[in-house]
């Protein structure tokens, strides 16, 4: 470090001590003091409103994210709990054309179980019996 | 450093009087240091209507948590980085440009008034640069530079390792000469 730069050290050091040294100077200790005993006679010591505003944010955030969570997974599996598995899994519409018939069987049972679930008896039909254009012509009546 | 130590004394006794519930211990720690507090907010941005006010903020909070200071540091310096934290909160609310008023020193300052106007431009112009720099930086400049402490004694305030204060305060003081010059 050179002179020059000693004495910039310095003067920067003198000029840190200087700032607010004014305002400091005017400032009312005692008034201050005493305003200071009152407030803390007159506010509680801790409430569990100041305790939660006094956490870091990124407690707050973590503790948010948390209850988010598990709504959305108490949500969820309140929603699956009401849902026929058939209605997630069964694939109705443009695709049963590629379909074969073992696969339309699989579906139209899966269908029957819901339907029956439902409305016992429904489907009585075997459905061992039909054909892959008559099991594609039931899935497309049970579909509309 | 004897007359530290019998300082750091005279406030662990005080401060166990408070936590006894002794209000005029409270009283007599802001006597002792509300002065020093005022001028590190003041340094570092606190407007000077809003002193009394942020001062007495910084003491309320550091009263509440006085069970959290072991003395890890002097109660001055754990005081003074809760009042960083409480202008940093309240400099949220502020949010406005404001005009800051030259310090009486400089203002009535004798010599040549072309000096004393100069050394008042300087010290606004430095006043602007701290508040530009980040908040550690400040602190430990204005810890290390206006209340003359260790870097020890920083790091233990702040949470951190010596090492990292002087660093800390080392690219403070670059920004800020180059701000001066």
């Amino acid at each position: 470090m050179n002179m020059d730069e000693e004495l910039q050290d310095a003067r920067l050091r003198e000029l840190a001590r200087l700032l607010g040294a004014g305002a400091a100077e005017r400032l009312d200790v005692e008034r201050a003091a005493q305003a200071v005993v009152t407030r803390l006679r007159e506010r509680p010591r801790v409430t569990l409103r100041g305790w939660v505003w006094m956490q870091p944010a990124w407690l707050k955030i973590a503790a948010a994210l948390v209850l988010v969570l598990g709504a959305g997974f108490v949500t969820r599996v309140l929603l699956r709990e009401r849902l026929p598995a058939a209605a997630v899994v069964l694939p109705l519409g443009e695709d049963l054309t590629d379909l074969t018939a073992d696969q339309l069987r699989e579906t139209v049972g899966a269908l029957e179980q819901t339907f029956a679930d439902e409305s016992p008896g429904a489907l009585d039909a075997g459905l061992e019996s039909l054909n892959t254009i008559e099991l594609r012509a039931l899935l497309r009546t049970l579909e509309s | 450093m004897p007359q530290a130590q019998s300082l750091a004394a005279a406030d662990a006794v005080l401060i166990a009087a408070w936590q006894g519930g002794d209000e005029q211990a409270a009283a007599e720690l802001v006597r002792r240091h509300a002065r020093a507090l005022a001028r590190f907010l003041a340094a570092a941005g606190a407007p000077e209507a809003d002193l009394d006010d942020l001062v007495q903020e910084t003491f309320i909070r550091a009263f509440r948590a006085v069970a959290r200071f072991r003395g890890q540091c002097q109660f001055r310096t754990w005081l003074l980085t809760i009042g960083g934290n409480v202008l940093k909160d309240a400099a949220r609310r502020f949010q406005q440009v404001r005009v800051v008023p030259l310090d009486d020193e400089l203002r009535s300052r004798d010599g040549d008034p072309h000096e004393t106007a100069v050394a008042g431009e300087v010290e606004g112009r430095l006043r602007e640069m701290l508040e530009r720099l980040p908040h550690m930086q400040r602190e430990v400049f204005l810890l290390r530079a206006q209340q003359g402490l260790e870097y020890e004694e920083i790091a233990a305030a702040l949470g951190t390792s010596p090492g990292a204060a002087r660093v800390h305060y080392h690219h403070a003081v670059r920004r800020l000469k180059e701000s001066l010059q």
